[in-house]
């Protein structure tokens, strides 16, 4: 009798000590936010600064963003990162989907496999301080020693140096879709003797085609993003604005820095959307978009 | 040998799919000469291939070059016509060892504190978090990744400046100015928070993966919670924690934006040391050899962990087939 009397009581005192643990969580997960968001929020609130300088508030008003706006500098600068990353987004977005496509559609324990995979994933581990004292020499090879002109381009080395820092994360990405997707549709493709082109236009593409356009889009905030790599390879004339603030960085922050970092967050904020929305209507849930961009 | 150990990790999040796949391939294996009509695709991967080649791993291997060489003048970069490892010798002077031990510290306490600060994260976004706002909670996790690293950095400038508004606020309360910018702190700060996303989203997929059902299994076969923690959701959470660790761990050592904009003088990391032969100093070689020796250092610290991981993996296997076959007996 006191037995059964007894049982109820633990549980409820299990739920109740759940509801502290699952409160404490959640007060640790909101904290976990704000910590996520101090610097940007801070970032876009000194971007109404009416100061000279950055760090320290003087009022309220939009002078930064009028600033930032009349600073030709400033405004190249911008103008080189859309087309450094639209360049990057299209070539590593071509190269990726051929690799990822090659990946996906081989034999898995096929040894070249597995090389192209240890070769893609060695460049997303490698610190990029490594890649920029890399590919700067290389450049400087390629472009003054060779004599091959386009490499001593800022924009040439702009793109390739960024595709060679996106290109793993479309590759991996068309590989997942591909994986997840049914070869049987190319099969029936070729048994009713469609030529390999018409098969990946018609049927390949289409299939892999939310994938790309996340992975393109992804090289295009990537390669927006990257300040060290760019920091090394640019070239005077051709350089890209996190370039610019970072050498700003010496000679004092103003606040039309971050009139510029607010747009470009908005921009980047933008980019983000479309890639979930594509994913989302390519049948993606929001636990596989995670994945994927884990895996990026 | 590390590199291997990378790989198997950073393949990791993919595994679901390469499972599925497998099972798929016994019941299309009569179809090979389909997939020999399909062989297309798999030359298509070779521009990809030979492009990384090109532009990552020559690269790469042109400064393992430079770094035996020398520089011969004060207007030339780089030579080679002697090899040597006198670079090496140089590079390892007691400043370059001092922030490397001063970069070690910070990255393996950068990477402990992400795990604390995102192992309970996860746990709530896996687990605790109502369904329908998980989507909405992982975007706003991407979101700061996805900010400019350098624009988010210069936000903890302004945070942590003397001149800065909770410096101000702290004097307000009659406490002293913040005087953490420009000190090993400010740094240890920065790198936390800008590597803290790559450490919670794969141990968010790690325990997205375990599912609820072992978890539940451990309470009602009356194991407490601490126990179910160390025992059945840590454990299943383990690829998340290497693969975060590793994403964490190694861009870390080769950061130095986070070093250049917080850390002033006394928060120097290796990274810098690197870029300033590079840019400054002009003298490739040495900044060659420094730079293989970062890629060697680290390598070596991930290779210790993961030995140190799997041994203690072994121990704690060994101690519990023990406990069973004890039980069985």
């Amino acid at each position: 009798m006191s037995a059964v009397d007894d049982r109820p009581a633990p549980s409820v005192a299990n739920r109740r000590r759940r509801d502290g643990v699952g409160v404490g969580l959640t007060v640790w997960g909101v904290l976990v936010f704000a910590f996520l968001f101090i610097p940007i929020i801070v970032i876009i609130a000194y971007s109404f600064n009416t100061g000279r300088l950055l760090a320290t508030w003087q009022g309220f008003g939009f002078d930064a963003y009028g600033a930032a706006w009349e600073n030709p500098v400033l405004r190249a600068s911008v103008i080189t990162s859309l087309q450094a990353a639209l360049g990057a987004a299209v070539l590593s977005t071509i190269l990726g989907t051929l690799g990822g496509l090659a990946l996906a559609r081989s034999k898995v324990k096929a040894k070249w496999v597995l090389w192209a995979t240890g070769l893609l994933t060695i460049t997303l581990f490698t610190p990029e301080i490594v890649d920029a004292v890399s590919m700067l020499p290389w450049f400087v090879s390629l472009g003054t020693d060779f004599g091959i002109a386009p490499f001593s381009n800022g924009m040439v080395r702009l793109v390739v140096a960024h595709s060679v820092l996106s290109v793993a994360v479309v590759t991996f990405i068309v590989r997942a879709r591909m994986h997840g997707m049914d070869e049987s549709l190319e099969e029936a493709a070729a048994d009713l003797y469609a030529p390999p082109l018409r098969r990946f236009f018609q049927i390949t593409l289409p299939v892999a085609s939310p994938a790309i356009w996340a992975g393109a889009l992804m090289s295009f905030t990537l390669s927006l993003d990257n300040t060290i790599v760019s920091s090394f390879v640019q070239v005077p004339g051709a350089t890209p604005w996190p370039v610019y603030i970072f050498s700003a960085l010496r000679v004092g922050l103003r606040p039309e820095i971050a009139a510029v970092s607010a747009v470009m967050f908005v921009l980047t904020l933008l980019a983000l959307a479309v890639v979930g929305l594509v994913l989302r209507r390519g049948g993606q849930s929001a636990e596989e978009m995670a994945k994927t961009l884990a895996s990026a | 040998m590390t590199t291997t150990e990378i790989m198997t990790l950073a393949q990791e999040p993919g595994d679901g799919g390469r499972g599925a796949r497998r099972g798929r391939g016994v019941g299309a294996a009569g179809s090979s000469r389909i997939r020999q009509r399909l062989s297309g695709t798999t030359i298509a991967g070779f521009p990809t291939w030979a492009f990384v080649l090109f532009f990552f791993i020559v690269p790469i291997a042109l400064v393992l070059w430079y770094s035996f060489g020398y520089k011969p003048d004060l207007f030339s970069a780089h030579a080679n016509d002697k090899l040597s490892f006198d670079r090496y010798a140089e590079a390892l002077d007691p400043t370059f060892l001092g922030t490397f031990l001063n970069t070690l510290r910070i990255g393996v306490v950068g990477t402990v504190i992400c795990l604390i600060i995102a192992i309970p994260f996860a746990y709530w976004l896996a687990v605790k978090l109502k369904p329908q706002y998980r989507a909405l909670a992982l975007a706003l996790v991407l979101v700061p990744f996805w900010t400019n690293f350098l624009v988010r950095t210069l936000g903890w400038q302004i945070v942590l400046s003397p001149q800065g508004f909770v410096s101000s606020a702290m004097q307000g309360l009659g406490l002293e100015k913040l005087d953490v910018l420009y000190t090993s702190t400010a740094v240890q700060i920065g790198v936390v928070y800008n590597y803290l996303p790559l450490m919670i989203l794969p141990l968010y997929v790690a325990m997205d993966r375990a599912g609820t059902s072992l978890r539940e299994a451990s309470a009602d076969l009356g194991a407490n919670r601490i126990r179910t923690l160390f025992q059945v959701t840590l454990p299943l959470a383990a690829p998340g924690i290497a693969s975060g660790a590793l994403l964490v761990f190694i861009p870390l050592m080769g950061d130095y934006v986070t070093a250049s904009v917080l850390g002033g003088a006394q928060g120097n990391m290796i990274g810098q040391l690197v870029a300033s032969q590079f840019n400054t100093a002009q003298n490739w070689a040495l900044g060659s050899a420094m730079a293989v020796l970062l890629m060697l250092f680290t390598a070596i610290t991930v290779a210790i962990v993961a030995v140190v991981a799997l041994v203690i993996r072994f121990g704690i296997r060994r101690a519990r087939r023990v406990v069973l076959t004890g039980g069985a007996a």
